[in-house]
């Protein structure tokens, strides 16, 4: 596969998929075929992207350097970058609309939705079979500190990574 | 700029003025975020909440959500979405590429560096015990962003009256169910939510005049 067909896979992967990790799927598909990157290449990209900053998507950039080198995460880059672009042109339709009523409710009907699942991830992260009251204690532990108390994330996130390391080490 | 204008006058208090910052502070404040936004899209959102909303007014809770949700709307990466209509609100098309750039040089720049290096560190325990931390962290942090994005919609149903507040309970709470016992796909779940928001917010039936029985 050249620098241009890499790019159009990950262009594909992102233009078909909504959300972090939905272009799994067709690049998977894609690359494990050609052999241009393994099982094991996905397992590390994921996870590289739960410890580095960033939208989750950015994994990509991670399989991109992991299957081309840094041209690949260039590439994976620019090629996650374009899709969303689209949201322009619904932002400008949408504003020509916005005030009728109809509109309105279901725009508020879809951000209750957007609500509900939120507490999906929550509800899937907390029961998830490695999470125990360590998990949960951590969870409850976060959700205090950045809600009520308006502790800086990073700060969060840290305090969080350092209870790993003592309840699970 | 269209964009600029509040969409959702009944809930008032989270309104903001139109504010037009300059171009270098709209890419200090994107870098900030890229370098700090550790634990996917909940933590950046709320990042972006406490820069652009709390901190510095650029941005209305009602537009952030507005925002959102058009971004589900979208194929490909959320958060870049956002940041594309955040960086055109405060900076047209000057404002988009500083925020693209602020928002995800830092964070591929770091994310690569970690592809580098992260075959010889993957296998530590003590990395593995902090990721295990940093899991429901994750968990606690999408719940604070669940309900900053539930509050001006509750603030607006209260106002409205108990039937509302019920409909955006049962919107909430059967889109969760609904994914997580019949595992549902997501897009049926905002099909879901407008069919119901439209009918029972935008249709005029939960104000339609009572009849005056004498």
């Amino acid at each position: 596969m050249g620098p241009l067909e890499i790019f159009l896979t990950f262009l594909k992967a992102s233009l078909f998929s909504t959300g972090g990790l939905g272009s799994l799927p067709s690049l998977h598909q894609d690359l494990t075929t050609n052999n241009i990157a393994t099982d094991q290449d996905f397992g590390q990209a994921i996870a590289i992207s739960q410890v580095s900053p960033g939208p989750t998507g950015l994994w990509v950039v991670a399989l991109g350097y992991l299957t081309y080198g840094f041209l690949g995460a260039v590439l994976a880059l620019v090629a996650v970058t374009i899709p969303p672009f689209l949201v322009l042109a619904l932002s400008a339709g949408y504003s020509r609309i916005e005030h009728r009523p109809l509109v309105q409710g279901i725009i508020r009907g879809v951000s209750l939705a957007v609500v509900g699942l939120l507490l999906v991830v929550v509800w899937s992260v907390l029961s998830g079979p490695a999470i125990g009251w360590r998990g949960v204690a951590i969870a409850l532990g976060a959700f205090a500190l950045a809600y009520a108390a308006r502790v800086n994330i990073v700060i969060v996130l840290a305090l969080a990574a350092l209870s790993g390391f003592i309840l699970y080490s | 700029m269209p964009g600029n204008n509040l969409t959702l006058p009944e809930t008032g208090p989270a309104e903001v003025q139109p504010v037009q910052p300059n171009l270098w502070e709209i890419l200090k404040v994107w870098l900030k975020i890229g370098v700090q936004s550790f634990g996917g899209g909940s933590s950046t959102n709320l990042l972006i909440r406490n820069e652009f909303i709390y901190k510095r007014g650029w941005l209305s809770e009602e537009e952030h959500l507005r925002f959102w949700v058009l971004c589900q709307l979208v194929p490909g990466i959320n958060l870049i979405a956002l940041t594309i209509l955040i960086g055109k609100k405060l900076g047209g098309a000057a404002g988009i590429a500083l925020s693209l750039a602020g928002m995800l040089l830092p964070s591929a720049g770091i994310t690569t560096l970690l592809a580098v290096g992260f075959s010889v560190i993957q296998g530590w325990s003590p990395i593995q015990a902090m990721l295990k931390g940093l899991t429901p962290a994750t968990a606690g942090i999408s719940l604070v962003v669940a309900v900053q994005f539930a509050n001006p919609l509750f603030r607006r149903a209260k106002k409205e009256g108990p039937i509302p507040v019920a409909i955006s309970f049962f919107i909430i709470g059967g889109g969760a169910f609904a994914v997580t016992f019949f595992k549902l796909p997501v897009v049926s779940i905002f099909i879901g939510g407008a069919i119901i928001g439209g009918l029972a917010f935008g249709s005029g039936f939960l104000n339609r005049p009572k009849k005056n029985i004498s």
